[in-house]
């Protein structure tokens, strides 16, 4: 069963276009939503959480979002960058606020992950470090019965034992059945935890394919001039200390590609037109 | 509906909300505009939207399982229980004045007297600040200065007029102790409530409409 399906997804903008976008994330799955900066990570996310207006389809554990809108977000823990809503008031009063919205809220598992992530409840959020901000928000998401995480640059400000932690987090979540989509710059985070990537630029769907798929596909091959790149129609060449860098699409040939490779010359592709 | 409410009571409500609604005691002074009280009310629905922007509250309340447009519903309704508890104040403290006060000190000469027709004036007024307020507010809700001092502009203009209206000879029954004229007096009292009523339901209709299509 898919967790999330998205269907022809568009935001139009005065200087940007989202989509149209279609993807979709199985039920169990940890997806990363990646692309450089500008690429519609985040336009993506709070499309599909109607926090802005836009076209198309999006249906979460087969539930309509715009027919069935209370139910399907019952059914997400959405962080969108950060947990910086209401500093003044102590997690206790933001918990109790949001327990009211679920009628499968559970007070003792919220307060088992508090424990669990140190968190001390009658801090105010502005008292909190960003780590435990996110740590905060999966609290809430997961008290509540999230099925599905939409996590908008969740690792970004964190040092990286705390992304360590983190990854740690979202690898047990996925041991309990619970989907992950979340959108990152960190391409070494996702090697650890994705099934899944979602690779947007310039607004387009570049690719949305299980990860390991992704890394099989290029092989990253060096060249010593730009003609010899040229020649074996290498994809988004550029030059490196001593000669030229390009992917290629033949198992046997040069190295394995990193997804930053991969996402750095298919960038480089996009930006030549091919 | 019910838990967007009470989020709003605990994490959104400015203490000038229950602050202002003391203001009801206005009446009570000699010879005083009475009408300045509604609008320290909607100073007090100013300053409890921009503690919501501050908070991030909007962004937060619509990644919550409700519709969008429900978020900015329930806070017009918020407002309205204030203003609301306002009314009734006002109502219990004009009461007493015309209880205790001597004749001669129920008739107010710097504006409207203080009786039952004086609160359906401060429906309007309350009314009028809702529809100019929360449309354009919920249009742009990073904006709330703009909109609210457009509403107070629009509010004090009323105001002005009503005092006007008070010094005409047919508005002088208006301006008589509750004793006298009664039946015209409460006419103008349901008429300002029915007024209230249908002005901050359109009020609400487009803030929803509006936000709808507000990208947090």
């Amino acid at each position: 069963m898919y967790a999330l399906e998205v269907e022809h997804l568009k935001k139009v903008y005065p200087n940007f276009t989202l989509g149209p976008l279609t993807f979709s994330v199985e039920e169990g799955q940890i997806a990363g939503l990646i692309g450089r900066n500008g690429a519609g990570k985040s336009t993506t996310l709070k499309s599909i959480m109607r926090l802005i207006s836009s076209e198309g389809v999006v249906r979460v554990f087969g539930k309509d979002f715009s027919r069935e809108e209370g139910a399907a977000k019952e059914l997400i823990g959405y962080v969108g960058g950060g947990f910086r809503f209401y500093p003044d008031r102590p997690l206790s009063a933001v918990a109790r606020a949001v327990s009211r919205f679920y009628p499968h809220w559970d007070e003792k598992a919220f307060q088992r992950y508090a424990e669990e992530y140190s968190l001390i409840l009658s801090k105010k959020v502005r008292e909190l470090s960003e780590g435990m901000k996110i740590k905060f928000s999966l609290a809430l998401a997961l008290s509540h019965g999230a099925k599905l995480l939409l996590l908008d640059e969740p690792t970004s400000g964190l040092d990286p034992l705390s992304r360590e932690d983190f990854c740690d987090t979202l690898l047990a979540l996925k041991g309990q059945g619970v989907t992950v989509l979340f959108s990152t710059h960190i391409t070494s985070d996702l090697m650890r935890v994705a099934d899944r990537i979602v690779y947007l630029s310039g607004g387009a769907l570049l690719a949305d394919e299980p990860l390991d798929a992704l890394l099989k596909r290029y092989r990253v091959k060096r060249f010593s001039s730009r003609s010899d790149a040229d020649m074996v129609w290498a994809i988004g060449v550029k030059a490196v200390k001593d000669g030229f860098e390009g992917l290629v699409m033949v198992p046997s040939d040069g190295r394995e590609a990193t997804l930053d490779e991969i996402m750095i010359h298919l960038e480089y592709a996009q930006k030549e037109g091919v | 509906m019910k838990a967007l409410i009470k989020k709003e009571f605990s994490l959104c409500l400015h203490p000038t909300a229950a602050i202002f609604l003391t203001f009801a005691a206005f009446v009570f002074v000699p010879n005083y505009p009475y009408e300045v009280m509604f609008f320290f009310s909607g100073l007090s629905v100013f300053f409890m939207c921009m503690a919501a922007r501050e908070n991030g509250d909007l962004a937060f309340t619509c990644a919550l399982p409700v519709k969008k447009c429900e978020v900015s519903l329930a806070r017009i309704l918020v407002a309205g229980m204030f203003q609301c508890a306002l009314l009734l104040l006002t109502a219990i403290c004009i009461a007493v004045k015309q209880a205790c006060f001597p004749d001669e000190m129920l008739v107010n000469l710097a504006g409207n007297s203080a009786n039952l027709a004086f609160c359906g004036l401060g429906a309007l007024l309350l009314g009028s600040f809702n529809l100019v307020f929360f449309p354009l507010h919920y249009h742009r809700p990073e904006k709330v200065g703009v909109p609210f001092l457009i509403a107070a502009a629009v509010q004090f203009m009323l105001i002005g007029i009503l005092i006007l209206i008070r010094h005409l000879p047919f508005a002088a029954p208006l301006c008589s102790p509750d004793f006298a004229n009664v039946g015209l007096k409460l006419a103008v009292l349901l008429a300002g409530l029915v007024l209230y009523c249908m002005i901050t339901a359109l009020a609400a209709r487009l803030s929803m409409k509006n936000f709808e299509k507000v990208d947090l």
